[in-house]
């Protein structure tokens, strides 16, 4: 098997993808309906953080308490207002 | 209302006359993608309804919906990965929408001689990824068996009063955290220099934290090569010598690719 055989298309998380999508990537200008270049992404890194705590969360339910998605939106707020 | 234009990427049109791109869903999973010729220059894009991918109703959702995010954005991402295994891709930034087919032809008739550029920039070339870890644990011991200043004062720590070792100890620790990351910052410029010889073009990432990567160990490094396709194996090759050749203190790689150019179709 190649080298290449053997890592094509692994070792790609959805940040990943996130990451460079948002970030990168070429934009023309011109007449866009739509340009989301100011899309920040210390405030995704913080929304993936959160989405892969509550996976935790729910694979652990029954040994601790459970936390809602209110909970953490509120948590998420308070987060993005201490970072602002 | 008329539809919205979706722009997936940009391929050169004389390889997309050699092969035209096979349709597929398009974003809204319900229209087909198709592609537009303009010139040299041909887009791959797809319909949507103006009133559901209004600017604001993305905005909330992009904000709001992270499992909307997480859908379009690998919707997106897989479009670009299968147009890159036929042909030289311009791939555009998510949910690059035009107001209808006639905006996107200026916008892009506009830069039609940076756009063919690009394409003689890219073509038969990839993109990838490198990211490394490592285990601070091991790499601490490799390092205090090395250095020959830390095991001698080890030694000399051992004879003191236990009182004193207490903070002896505490400050050795604290010079070896430094060396650590000194050690750890120069041999990841090291890599990064034997692999900048197979590339085109590479530049250097933020390492992001455990809590976004999810591992077990720390990112040191995080890098992007564009390298011809003749030289993918080379490139590859010394990834894997330099894991044989470092695993043992603690180095971790990570290689991922090829990707769409995300990071070297520069619009300059």
């Amino acid at each position: 098997m190649s080298n290449r055989e053997s890592v094509e298309n692994k070792n790609i998380a959805l940040i990943d993808i996130l990451d460079v999508i948002l970030d990168k990537g070429v934009a023309i200008k011109g007449d866009l309906v739509i340009s989301i270049a100011g899309v920040d992404l210390v405030y995704l890194d913080l929304r993936v953080l959160i989405a892969s705590v509550e996976t935790l969360v729910a694979s652990q339910s029954g040994n601790r308490k459970e936390i809602s998605s209110e909970e953490f939106d509120k948590q998420r707020e308070e987060l993005m207002y201490a970072s602002q | 209302m008329s539809d919205l234009i979706y722009l997936y990427g940009l391929i050169p049109t004389e390889e997309e006359k050699r092969e035209s791109v096979i349709p597929f869903k398009g974003l809204d999973e319900q229209k087909e993608a198709y592609s537009v010729q303009i010139g040299k220059i041909t887009a791959v894009v797809c319909n949507l309804d103006s009133k559901e991918y209004s600017e604001a109703s993305i905005e909330e959702k992009i904000n709001n919906n992270m499992e909307w995010l997480q859908e379009k954005a690998l919707h997106h991402h897989n479009a670009l990965l299968n147009l890159k295994q036929k042909y030289t891709v311009i791939p555009m930034k998510f949910c690059t929408i035009y107001k209808n087919e006639n905006s996107m032809r200026k916008t892009i008739e506009n830069n039609q001689e940076k756009i063919t550029d690009s394409f003689l920039h890219l073509a038969e070339t990839e993109e990838w990824n490198l990211k490394i870890y490592c285990d601070d644990s091991l790499l601490k011991k490799y390092l205090s068996g090395r250095n020959l200043n830390i095991a001698s004062k080890k030694e000399e720590i051992s004879k003191l009063p236990p009182g004193r070792q207490f903070f002896e100890k505490r400050k050795l620790d604290q010079l070896l955290d430094k060396e650590l990351e000194t050690e750890k910052g120069s041999v990841c410029e090291q890599i990064h220099d034997r692999l900048k010889q197979f590339s085109l073009n590479h530049t250097v990432k933020n390492n992001w934290s455990k809590d976004v990567t999810g591992k077990k160990y720390d990112m040191s490094w995080n890098s992007v090569y564009l390298i011809a396709v003749d030289r993918v194996e080379e490139y590859l090759e010394e990834i894997n010598n330099m894991t044989k050749e470092m695993e043992e203190y603690g180095w971790k790689f990570e290689a991922s690719g090829p990707w769409p150019a995300y990071h070297f179709a520069i619009m300059a």
